[in-house]
């Protein structure tokens, strides 16, 4: 895994240059200018946008300021996927930087889950974890880790800190030596297109005959509408970071085709 | 009899396993007029099942709900018998609340058991916060909630429909399901996972069910007629004033030998 610690890195360190307009028909009592971000895409949108909040809230009165939320072309953004995720679905095809609109009303119920604090988010993430952990481990190394240590991959995704979070998540990734991968690969399958949120099933990292699974064997298996002809020459971004190594699965995959086996192992 | 927690086999639900459980589950529930149905998903098979109830309740208008956890465990915004107010409430007015209840059982393939999706609004569309959930729990499982909230009863996004539900955490499920299971089958006893299920985690978000989901003969294949003859007239589990009991009916089996868990 530490020979991959570049691409690690990559992927931490990815941003979105991100510009944040607040909502016309929100009333305030200046005009508000935009607030340029830049978002890393491992992050969640509520998680980061404290300083976004703040610079509009400036020029609004307390009554007219709920709870916040964001949009994009008229979709309500989901705050609970990735920001990456977000990008890759709405805008990836757009010019930057990405033109994100800023609400502090009418909060969309249908569609958006409520995020009134930091601990809802944490909570979030941490599922998450513990979710690719069970399919991973059968949740065993998430377990037997101490309070301490979750807080620590929550601490180091908060504050931006690379080494702080892969102290931690490094055991995750790893395997026994015996066993050539993980349990099943912790994997999430997003498209624009459907109302399903997104696809996930049971997915073991090898095959029965013992060769490594590609990402090819696993969308032929979980998603065959996604490999047409015409589609194989676009750009994959195909898996939610529901462990944060996941994002790694569209990196690497002009790299080898053996990338799941190197997605585990990263 | 006691069930103990260490070196009971770990019982799987299969996906397979559980739409059957869920197949005979909707049979009882037909039979009962219990309301449950099967929903399939348009894009990949999979599915999941359905109910929704309106419940009323009635609602002292400035609450105080902490008074009422002191009281027996009846469900605490269920009363239909008005508690006397004293001096200082009487000032307050009594509304009557109806809130629209959807559920939904999933099955997670990560941790190979059933989850219970749901939601809850008011007739004018307005959904109910996490925190008027939380405080909706049954009392008697408000102590469990204290200690965790955030792993018990969170917000999420249906993993099928894409929209926000409350759901109650599968990650202790497997805990008290495997002991009852395996003691069930000791007994050559025909347990349906979801029924067990249900009604033992139903009743924290006010899911109750009736006592006539409980099978009175071991083979229930034959003679159904003659079984729902003999049934009890079904009540809510949850109107009694102790722990509301798993309704599968094995009598000499209650909550209290599944121990207090966390959801």
């Amino acid at each position: 895994m530490t020979d991959d610690k570049d691409v690690l890195r990559d992927v931490w360190f990815g941003r979105i240059p991100t510009c944040f307009t607040l909502y016309q028909d929100e009333v305030t009592e200046r005009e508000a200018e935009p607030y340029y971000l830049l978002l890393p895409r491992i992050s969640y949108l509520t998680l980061v946008t404290d300083k976004v909040k703040k610079h509009f809230q400036k020029v609004m009165r307390q009554e007219e300021v709920s709870e916040i939320w964001f949009e994009y072309e008229g979709t309500p953004l989901k705050w609970h996927y990735p920001i990456g995720l977000l990008f890759d679905l709405h805008a990836s095809n757009t010019a930057l930087p990405w033109s994100i609109t800023v609400h502090f009303k009418n909060f969309p119920e249908k569609d958006l889950l409520h995020c009134h604090s930091k601990d809802v988010i944490e909570a979030h993430f941490m599922a998450c974890i513990k979710e690719a952990d069970a399919l991973k481990h059968k949740s065993q190394v998430i377990n037997e880790m101490q309070k301490k240590d979750h807080k620590q991959l929550w601490m180091g995704l908060q504050n931006d800190k690379f080494e702080q979070f892969w102290a931690i998540n490094r055991k995750l990734m790893e395997y026994p030596p015996e066993d050539s991968g993980f349990r099943y690969i912790p994997f999430r399958i997003y498209q624009a297109t459907t109302e399903r949120p997104f696809i996930q099933k049971l997915f073991r990292p090898i095959a029965s005959g013992g060769e490594l699974h590609t990402l090819g064997d696993l969308l032929k298996d979980v998603c065959p509408s996604a490999i047409t002809p015409e589609a194989s020459g676009a750009r994959l971004q195909t898996t939610e970071p529901q462990h944060i190594c996941a994002a790694e699965v569209s990196v690497k995959a002009t790299r080898s085709t053996n990338f799941l086996s190197d997605a585990g192992s990263l | 009899m006691s069930c103990s927690m260490a070196g009971e086999e770990d019982f799987v639900l299969e996906e397979k396993r559980f739409k059957q459980y869920c197949e005979e589950f909707i049979k009882r529930s037909q039979q009962i007029g219990d309301g449950w149905e099967w929903r399939t998903s348009k894009d990949l098979g999979d599915g999941y099942l359905s109910k929704t109830h309106y419940q009323v309740r009635n609602r002292k208008i400035p609450p105080d709900l902490k008074e009422k956890n002191h009281d027996n465990c009846e469900q605490m915004l269920c009363t239909h018998v008005e508690e006397s107010l004293d001096d200082s409430q009487a000032a307050g007015v009594c509304a009557t609340e109806v809130i629209h209840y959807e559920y939904h059982v999933l099955y997670s393939s990560s941790y190979r058991v059933p989850v219970l999706y749901f939601r809850a609004c008011f007739l004018d569309g307005r959904p109910l916060t996490l925190d008027e959930i939380w405080k909706s729990v049954h009392a008697c499982y408000q102590a469990c909630l204290l200690e965790g909230p955030w792993d018990t009863i969170t917000q999420q996004e249906h993993p099928i429909l894409g929209q926000p539900f409350f759901v109650l955490h599968p990650c202790r499920t497997n805990e008290f399901i495997s002991s009852v299971l395996s003691s069930s089958r000791k007994h050559d006893r025909h347990i349906n996972y979801i029924t067990l299920w249900l009604s033992t985690v139903g009743p924290v978000v006010g899911l109750n069910l009736p006592m006539s989901y409980a099978k009175l003969a071991p083979e229930q294949d034959t003679n159904d007629d003659s079984v729902e003859r003999q049934r009890v007239e079904p009540h809510e589990a949850g109107r009694s004033a102790q722990a509301p009991s798993s309704a599968f009916g094995l009598g000499h089996l209650n909550t209290a030998d599944l121990g207090v868990h966390k959801f």
